[in-house]
């Protein structure tokens, strides 16, 4: 009878735990799972990239979703958290990594099917705290030092409140995510172990960094006032080449020898020797210029947030307007072949076909 | 109950008062008969009092919280936190349109303008609240290198030319918030005009009538017809105009009542072909009614568009109990009685009878109180002092007065040749003669048969019965409405949609702003947007990931609710800046609102049911949801309050009637005889609703009440009877012969009269109430027909070998029996 009794009094307990933990607590965005939501493709989605054939998109809520037929179905993804995601890459046809909101990074193995977190805004602090205390200040004055390691407190402290907003992966090992107030952090090793490259970017400021991205046989990380930086491959730091423009660059693309920066109020900055020197290019837009790709016959397209398409026959060195069939607010942009563009943006994915 | 001991050897004909023993009858009739003068003096200083009363303390209303259920979590919810819930208050919405052109017009910007400060001058308007492409506060936000940039929408050089319109343009492409102003078509535009409640400086509450006529008059009417300028159609929503409308409606309902009135009298002198009876019994009715508006305005009742339908119901009960007392008065004076001995006769003969039926209405009326709706409970208690001031006017002072004015002495003559030619099956004779058959067995089966398959086709027919309003718009007026094809138009031309259901969050002083907060407002509006039927959500988070954006130069990548608490801050209080409707000033009441496709109910149970489990799931001590608010919210606790008095209802109404059949017949086999007509007349109500596209509201809750209530008089009439010739020795087909011949006409009566009395609401502007008065008239016509003739088939089966009962009625039987 005892037994039996104390079964009870321990059943009713453990039923009285589980209610209280799933009413009583708040569950974190990194904790929570991302829903399935048949609105998912007609919501917020910022990001589009391809593994191999396969259309992958990524936005707000943990929302990922991927799609076979080039845009016409899309089947929604796994995704261990329901933080707001900003960017995605795929070096390979099976390895990719997206990054957001609340400093996560995932990452897939299965070409975008199911994704693990691998990092998120509550382990940065640490590691970073972990890093400069044995950091030896290579490169960095002592002062400098102090400032980064105030800064890995002041990061472990503040917890998950800064996003990445864009990630690059050279091939399936070597990656870089980058955010808010100089946020970086690289890896060797697809993303086990990452590592703050604080100390590595000429950004004294701390401005925030919105994308980083290979272009004309460069790495190029670009952010807030017009900062342009590019990676001294030899000393492994990202050093600022100047551009002469006050305000947010959001991207860049590139062709061949040119470098394509783009950013607020259709303003085009291009180079063709490697960050030197830079021309604006006259678009004749006045809205933030967002997203970038490049057609498989060479063109080079620019989307803004109203949603006019931009296309550039030469490089870069001008642009023409391409009408569209509808104007979708556009965040990111890839094509579908050489006859159509798959647009993400606030109205989630929309396939519009391209003039020739 | 010793005024009801009828003797019938005591009632000979009787030609002249000195051979009348007047202190004979009960010690009611003595009291109420040898002091006439008295009773009448009575009657007339209460005429006068409440007749000052009725002049004097009438307030029409139409207000909706009385047709809520107040006890309703939902109803609770909403009303302890109405007032911090600005944004789903009282706002109308004034829409202009361009019938030859656009919105970029010159001239129709012109006007517009007009429109737009007169509405603002308007009393009643919050006018710092107001909101068109011409205030000020609607403006335009761009970010650029520089940071934040914004202007009004109307630039302050703006003149009219084609470059200002053309900045116009470029200015609406660029703000949001005056693009909801705007319509889809961009043929015409919306003036946001929130009320006050009461006048801040008389704290005078709002008239919403007189509102609504300022709106008109003043707007509507002006402009529409303006000589000048593009020709412009003005729409207007909102509950300040939804009241107004449902006021001029109720303020019409006096017209029907003529109408009904009219049509009963005129039923009545068909009847009696005696114009001085029919007066008595007119007048007598209309007392009543004066009674009962006096009374109820001195207890302080208003009168509402379901307690303005209690005169309609008292003149018609009224006007048929009073024929039944002239029909004995007549066939007394036509034998030769002097009217005053006529009068004391037929008291005798009917009081308790008539107290019977009466109390029957009384019980059918007093079972709504069970109903959680102030409207019904208020119907209920004023129906039931209808009722009860019956007894005295048409019960008492009818034959007293009679008793002075008598009938005509054609009249009277008339109806006893009626009478004996009915008996030789002549005129309606031939009809009474064509009822008996259903006492044999042939015709009882095939009634009985005919019954159970009407029964159960109506029964599979009702189980497609919907709950709640079918309609589109607003379903208190007619889809053909003016204020509702207002609806139509500006919900088919403007992104959002007038049917809300809101959640309200609550959490302690300045917690609206806090990242959890508004992470958790974010997913329950992601949540409801999952919901068939839920057209879009807007809450404070979507207003915050708009700011968050804005802080980062418009990027979409922040479209977010920031974790930075800093950051989500600064967006919260610039939303609410922006927008002040998104919480309340302590920042502690969060709405989350879901603009539904449509209010029918299997949307909002659907809304309700998600709703529910996200606020049971993530609710928390300073965090709780709790539903629900808007029009749909409150709409949907009804439709949960209805479905649920609508069982109980029908349980206490069948329950009270079957008791009250119990005690007048003392049989259940006779109870059974009694009520299944009226089961059957329930069942194919529900099936016509179905017909007619009707849900179970409101407004239907009262009609099986009252139609069963008052359609059992008609069984009392003819089976109380029918009893007692059978206990006396009559055979069953003669039994049901000689009632018929003694209160089948008067149940064809009741059935007209009863029928006139509510089928002018049919023409009511308010819906509700011409649903009510169709289902109502339908009851009353199918229960006297299915009395008339069910009744005796199935006493063929039930009571055809011997009945057991005594019935109350016994006295009155066994004389005409003799």
């Amino acid at each position: 009878m005892k037994f039996r009794e104390r079964i009870r009094t321990l059943s009713s307990v453990l039923v009285l735990m589980t209610v209280a933990c799933s009413s009583w607590a708040f569950q974190d965005p990194l904790d929570r799972p991302a829903t399935k939501s048949a609105l998912a493709p007609r919501s917020l989605l910022n990001a589009v990239a391809y593994a191999g054939e396969r259309l992958v998109v990524a936005g707000q809520r943990g929302h990922i979703l991927y799609s076979d037929d080039a845009g016409k179905t899309w089947t929604q993804a796994e995704v261990p958290v329901s933080s707001d995601l900003t960017a995605m890459h795929f070096p390979t046809s099976q390895k990719g990594w997206a990054v957001g909101h609340d400093g996560v990074v995932l990452a897939t193995t299965d070409g975008g099917k199911s994704w693990i977190k691998q990092l998120d805004g509550r382990a940065l602090g640490q590691v970073m705290q972990e890093y400069y205390a044995r950091f030896e200040g290579k490169g960095i004055d002592a002062r400098q030092l102090e400032e980064l390691r105030a800064a890995a407190q002041r990061i472990a402290e503040e917890g998950a409140d800064k996003p990445f907003l864009s990630v690059w992966f050279d091939s399936e090992t070597d990656g870089y995510a980058v955010g808010v107030f100089n946020l970086i952090f690289q890896t060797s090793d697809g993303g086990k172990t990452w590592t703050p490259w604080f100390d590595r970017t000429e950004n004294p400021e701390q401005l925030h960094f919105s994308s980083i991205q290979r272009a004309g046989n460069g790495l190029y990380l670009v952010g807030e006032r017009g900062m342009v930086l590019k990676l001294d491959k030899e000393a492994q730091r990202f050093r600022s080449v100047s551009v002469d423009y006050p305000g947010t660059f959001f991207g860049l693309t590139g062709r061949e020898q040119s470098v394509v920066v783009f950013g607020l109020r259709g303003n085009v900055f291009r180079s063709e020797d490697g960050g030197a020197q830079w021309h604006k290019v006259l678009t004749g837009l006045n809205v933030t210029i967002t997203g970038a790709t490049l057609t498989e016959d060479g063109r080079i397209v620019l989307v803004s947030q109203r949603g006019d398409v931009l296309m550039s026959a030469d490089n870069g060195r001008s642009f023409t307007p391409s009408p569209m069939a509808q104007a979708l607010p556009a965040s990111a942009v890839a094509p579908v072949g050489t006859h159509a563009l798959v647009l993400v943006g606030t109205r989630g994915v929309n396939i519009q076909p391209l003039k020739k | 109950m010793a005024v009801g001991t009828n003797n019938p050897d005591v009632m000979p004909v009787v030609p002249s008062l000195k051979d009348f023993d007047s202190s004979s009858g009960s010690w009611l009739e003595r009291l109420l008969f040898n002091n006439r003068l008295a009773v009448m003096l009575i009657c007339l200083i209460a005429t006068a009092v409440l007749g000052y009363f009725l002049a004097t303390q009438l307030v029409l209303n139409a207000s909706f919280e009385k047709m809520i259920p107040q006890n309703h979590p939902f109803v609770k919810n909403y009303l302890a936190n109405q007032a911090d819930l600005r944004g789903l208050g009282n706002a109308i919405r004034v829409v202009v349109e361009n019938t030859e052109g656009d919105i970029y017009d010159p001239q129709y910007l012109a006007t517009l303008r007009e429109i737009s400060d007169e509405l603002i001058l308007t009393p009643g308007v919050d006018r710092a609240g107001v909101k068109s492409l011409w205030t000020p506060a609607v403006r335009w936000v761009e970010v650029t290198e520089e940071g934040f940039q914004g202007d009004p929408v109307m630039a302050d050089d703006y003149d009219g030319s084609p470059q200002s319109i053309a900045q116009l343009r470029q200015n609406l492409a660029r703000s949001s918030t005056a693009q909801n102003l705007v319509a889809n078509n961009e043929k015409s535009s919306m003036i946001v005009v929130p009320l006050l409640d009461r006048d801040p400086q008389t704290m005078a509450r709002l008239d919403y009538r007189s509102f609504s006529h300022t709106l008109e008059e003043s707007i509507r009417a002006k402009y529409e017809n303006a000589k000048d300028g593009p020709k412009l159609k003005i729409h207007i929503i909102g509950f300040a105009k939804l009241v107004g409308d449902l006021m001029d409606g109720l303020a019409q309902m006096a017209t029907y009542f003529v109408a009904s009135a009219l049509i009963a009298t005129a039923i009545i002198f068909a009847y009696t072909r005696c114009v001085r009876s029919t007066l008595v019994v007119v007048v007598c009715s209309l007392i009543a009614v004066l009674w009962q508006l006096g009374l109820v305005s001195a207890l302080g009742f208003e009168i509402d568009p379901f307690s303005v339908l209690v005169p309609f119901l008292v003149f018609a009960i009224g006007v048929s109990h009073g024929a039944q007392k002239m029909n004995g008065i007549l066939q007394d004076v036509g034998r030769g009685t002097h009217r005053l001995v006529a009068a004391r006769y037929t008291f005798r003969r009917l009081f308790l009878a008539g107290l019977t039926a009466l109390l029957a209405d009384a019980v059918g009326f007093a079972v709504l109180m069970v109903i959680d709706f102030p409207v019904i409970k208020d119907l209920a208690i004023t129906a039931s002092i209808g009722v009860a001031i019956l007894i005295v006017t048409n019960l008492v002072l009818l034959p007293v007065l009679l008793s002075y004015v008598g009938v005509s002495s054609t009249a009277a003559e008339r109806s006893l040749r009626l009478e004996r030619e009915e008996l030789r099956g002549k005129g309606f004779g031939k009809f009474w003669l064509f009822l008996e058959r259903f006492t044999e067995r042939r015709w009882a089966s095939k009634v009985v048969l005919v019954a159970a398959v009407l029964a159960v086709g109506g029964f599979v027919v009702s189980l497609n019965l919907k709950i709640g309003d079918l309609d589109a718009g607003a379903p208190e007026l007619r889809p053909e409405s003016r204020y509702n094809r207002d609806n139509a138009y500006i919900t088919g031309n403007y992104s959002l949609s007038s049917d809300q259901f809101a959640v309200i969050l609550k959490t302690p002083p300045n917690g609206c702003v806090d990242y959890k907060t508004l992470t958790e407002v974010d997913r329950l509006g992601w949540h409801l947007r999952q919901v068939p039927g839920v057209q879009t959500t807007v809450s404070l988070a979507d207003s915050v990931r708009v700011v968050t954006a804005g802080l980062y130069d418009g990027s979409s990548k922040w479209l977010t609710v920031a974790r930075n608490q800093e950051t989500a801050n600064f967006a919260g209080n610039q939303s609410l800046i922006n927008n002040p409707d998104l919480a309340n000033k302590e920042c502690s009441i969060v709405p989350v609102v879901a603009y539904l496709a449509d209010h029918r109910a299997e949307t909002l149970e659907r809304v309700v049911q998600a709703a529910s489990e996200f606020a049971a799931e993530h609710s928390v001590d300073e965090r709780q949801f709790l539903l629900a608010a808007g029009n749909s919210g409150i709409e949907a606790a009804t439709n949960i309050t209805v479905r649920e008095a609508n069982r109980t209802m029908l349980l206490y109404v069948y329950v009270a009637v079957m008791a009250l059949c119990y005690i007048a017949f003392r049989s259940w086999r006779a109870v059974l005889v009694a009520v299944v007509p009226l089961v059957l007349t329930s069942i194919l109500c529900e099936a016509l609703m179905v017909f007619l596209g009707m849900g179970i509201k409101v407004a239907t809750l009262p009609v099986i009440a009252l139609g069963v209530g008052i359609g059992v008089d008609y069984a009392l009439y003819l089976l109380s009877a029918q009893l007692a010739y059978q206990r006396s020795g009559l055979s069953l087909a003669m039994a049901y012969k000689k009632t018929l011949q003694f209160t089948g006409r008067i149940v064809a009566l009741v059935g007209v009269t009863l029928g006139a009395g509510v089928v002018t609401w049919a023409w009511s502007p308010i819906k509700f109430q011409a649903d009510m008065g169709i289902l109502l008239t339908f009851m009353f016509i199918v229960n006297m027909f299915g009395a008339l003739v069910l009744v005796p088939a199935l006493s063929y089966f039930l009571l055809s070998p011997k009945p057991v009962a005594t019935p109350i009625l016994a006295g009155e039987a066994e004389r005409l029996a003799a």
